[in-house]
């Protein structure tokens, strides 16, 4: 008896702890939406597209070489002489 | 958005849409013309749209946005921020740039604004993109293990703020 009322109670506590499904089934009504790589600049080349997005993203970085390099320009210019007085 | 344009202690805002993985202009939509690209990038048809202005109410950031030119609570199609992924028409089409504007991720670019930023505050691409440069910033900056975590978001943030600030206008003390 006590162990069938620990099962049922076990049971009752555990049932909180899984998960429904917050998503209500919302299908799409629109037009079908071709993919952004299959356009004439990738010809559905997906790995090319992905390329292309990550080598723009390494401009976002501030300290990225392409940047860096510009400051070590800067660094290395010669500096302006001190005014005279 | 700038919040008191002109006057000092201005605040630029951001209203872009932030794609949300379980978006809630998708979930109250009436007539379903939300959809999710590949990349997990949410768009809308604006075909479908009736302009009802619900997905305006159920989104927390403000990014569904209306035409406000007419009176009397003229009404239109929504428009959002697309991450410059423009729509379900043809991509790079004249139809797709008039509803939508132009579809830079069709043609390997990152959104106009993260790319046009002049001080990087905006920032596009997927997560480990942003946190490395995130990453990078702070070791390269002279930041260590004590720019992350509970103190610094919300007890050692005043240490951050700018000396024309002062300690007083930086975060909450507690």
């Amino acid at each position: 008896m006590i162990r069938a009322l620990s099962i049922a109670a076990a049971a009752l506590l555990l049932a909180a702890c899984h998960e429904i499904p917050q998503d209500a089934a919302k299908p799409y009504a629109g037009k079908e939406d071709t993919k952004a790589y299959a356009g004439d600049m990738f010809k559905g080349d997906k790995a090319k597209y992905e390329a292309a997005l990550a080598d723009r993203a390494k401009f976002q970085n501030d300290y990225s070489p392409y940047r860096s390099a510009g400051l070590n320009a800067q660094a290395a210019a010669p500096a302006a002489a001190p005014a005279k007085q | 958005m700038t919040v008191n344009d002109g006057v000092p202690g201005e605040r630029s805002i951001s209203v872009a849409c932030m794609h949300c993985t379980d978006a809630p202009c998708m979930a109250v939509c009436p007539v379903d013309c939300f959809y999710r690209t590949e990349d997990q990038i949410v768009l809308h048809d604006k075909d479908l749209c009736i302009g009802c202005g619900y997905c305006f109410y159920a989104c927390p950031f403000g990014a569904p946005q209306f035409p406000q030119a007419g009176a009397f609570g003229l009404r239109g199609k929504m428009d959002k921020c697309t991450f410059c992924a423009g729509g379900p028409e043809e991509n790079n089409s004249v139809e797709e740039f008039r509803k939508y504007g132009r579809n830079r991720i069709a043609e390997g670019k990152l959104p106009a604004c993260a790319e046009m930023c002049s001080t990087k505050a905006l920032l596009a691409g997927d997560a480990p993109v942003i946190t490395t440069i995130y990453k990078t910033r702070v070791t390269t900056r002279g930041k260590g293990d004590e720019i992350w975590g509970w103190a610094m978001a919300y007890k050692e943030s005043g240490k951050l703020a700018d000396a024309n600030t002062g300690p007083a206008a930086g975060g909450a003390k507690s």
